[in-house]
């Protein structure tokens, strides 16, 4: 990718989202492709050219389609609790989509998808403990559950 | 003045950086030559632009975590008393407005488009564009704000609030929402209370549970269909005995002692994002920022993100209970 930029024709939109295979900022051909895309922002022109390599940028049609993309989500969940499903099926389902919304804005937004791998590791470290930690709560809630309903039922009958 | 800066920023940003690290252009000489900037932005221990970027991202990323995991304790707050007691996350959502989640899940979402692509206009040094884009995104974290507002003030005049300040001020059943959705269930609580409530007055204040029951006979039941939003609510028992007089379920207040919490360390996070992109709107507009120095417009906007990321959990689990 690198070097490649000034002759090259103008690449199809889907080379954008490619991931950096280096890992290292390489921006040469992205920024002036996106500034052709968009001509309300002619003003962009003069920096098209720009390397700052020092991290990928992201083309503003993607971040409009990723706000698209959550907005519709955002909807579906809501209009998802008009229907029954199951005692456990909405959460199911609402929980589906609320992933996906965080997977478009790890990746789209906070650039994970070009960013350094390491980053990403980091972030699903933390996503790691945090399903440990709330698995191994759940398996253990109900553990003293009799010892509160004994209390419970002591208490009630005292107030009697 | 300033487009002249940014304008000046990038030439040299197009002259010296290809790819690599580049040397910072014989550092800060070469960068005072262009006056105006404030200083060169690279600070006197790193070597080059590159190394102070990736350090102040990893940064940033490891203090993303820590957020991360100091939430995850109020989400397993959430997940281990909704997994003991449904019927109070059932009961409390009847209480919430999902309009207005709904409303502040859309306005964030826009600002986290506003912070992304302010990332991206500090990049290419878009200097005006990047000043719009940071107003906006403190615009939709204050209207986010504002709408939180009315909905605390909401709650706090309900009497919905956690431990012991917790007297809501309506039956669950009395709710437009909850009304609105089982038309039968509400009314059918209503005849029991007014049927209980008869009962006691004609024994006197010191009426046994035991002789209401015969009371309900009288009021025609509903099918064990139209009964489940009830029992599901925890507004009545699922056995016959307990579905005499309906009433909240036991330990409400718990539900509102999460929902505070979680929204309201949420709602800090939202107020200290405001004040560092006041900040950050500040140095903007000054031109500070450019294609070797956006780390700052970058660190804020995936804090800002990972907001947005908390929320975008918070409203399906508080708001959108089934």
């Amino acid at each position: 990718m690198q070097g490649s930029s000034e002759e090259q024709p103008p690449e199809p939109r889907e080379d954008a989202t490619r991931p950096n295979p280096k890992l290292e900022p390489t921006e040469q051909d992205e920024p002036e492709e996106a500034a052709r895309r968009e001509a309300p922002l002619a003003a962009d022109a003069h920096s098209g050219h720009d390397d700052h390599g020092l991290a990928h940028t992201m083309p503003v049609w993607m971040l409009v389609g990723v706000l698209g993309a959550l907005m519709g989500l955002t909807i579906l969940t809501v209009s998802v609790t008009s229907f029954d499903l199951g005692s456990e099926g909405n959460l199911v389902v609402a929980m589906v989509i609320a992933t996906i919304k965080a997977a478009l804005v790890v990746t789209f937004f906070m650039h994970l998808f070009w960013d350094k791998k390491f980053h990403l590791i980091l972030f699903l470290t933390a996503v790691l403990f945090v399903i440990l930690f709330l698995s191994m709560s759940i398996t253990d809630r109900g553990e003293y559950q009799h010892n509160i309903d004994l209390y419970q039922s002591t208490t009630s009958a005292a107030a009697k | 003045m300033s487009e002249t800066t940014s304008e000046s920023a990038a030439s040299t940003a197009h002259k010296g950086g290809h790819g690599a690290p580049a040397p910072a252009h014989g550092g800060h000489d070469a960068h005072g030559g262009h006056g105006g900037h404030g200083g060169p932005h690279l600070a006197h221990h790193f070597d080059t632009y590159q190394q102070q970027f990736d350090a102040g991202k990893l940064g940033i990323w490891l203090f993303l975590l820590t957020e991360v995991l100091f939430f995850s304790g109020l989400f397993c707050a959430y997940t281990v008393y909704r997994g003991m007691h449904p019927e109070v996350f059932v009961y409390a959502h009847y209480f919430l407005n999902t309009s207005m989640g709904a409303i502040n899940t859309c306005v964030l979402l826009i600002s986290s488009l506003t912070a992304a692509w302010a990332v991206r206009n500090a990049q290419l040094a878009q200097r005006k564009l990047l000043v719009l884009n940071i107003l906006i995104t403190i615009a939709c974290a204050c209207t986010f704000m504002v709408v939180k507002f009315f909905e605390y003030e909401h709650k706090f005049h309900d009497g919905l609030l956690p431990g012991p300040a917790f007297h809501p001020t309506e039956q669950v059943w009395e709710l437009e929402s909850f009304k609105h959705k089982h038309p039968e269930a509400a009314e059918y609580a209503e005849k029991l209370t007014k049927a209980a409530e008869a009962k006691e007055h004609a024994k006197g204040a010191a009426a046994p549970a035991a002789g209401a029951a015969a009371e309900p006979a009288a009021i025609e039941r509903p099918t064990e269909e139209q009964l489940e939003p009830l029992i599901k609510a925890g507004v009545i028992g699922p056995n016959a005995e307990d579905q005499t007089r309906p009433s909240k379920p036991r330990n409400a207040h718990v539900f509102f002692g999460i929902y505070f919490f979680m929204t309201g360390l949420h709602g800090i996070h939202v107020l200290g994002g405001i004040g560092v992109f006041i900040w950050l709107l500040l140095r903007a507009n000054k031109g500070e920022f450019g294609p070797k120095y956006f780390g700052p417009i970058d660190y804020a906007a995936l804090y800002w993100h990972l907001v947005d990321l908390i929320w975008i959990y918070l409203f399906p689990l508080l708001y959108l209970i089934h």
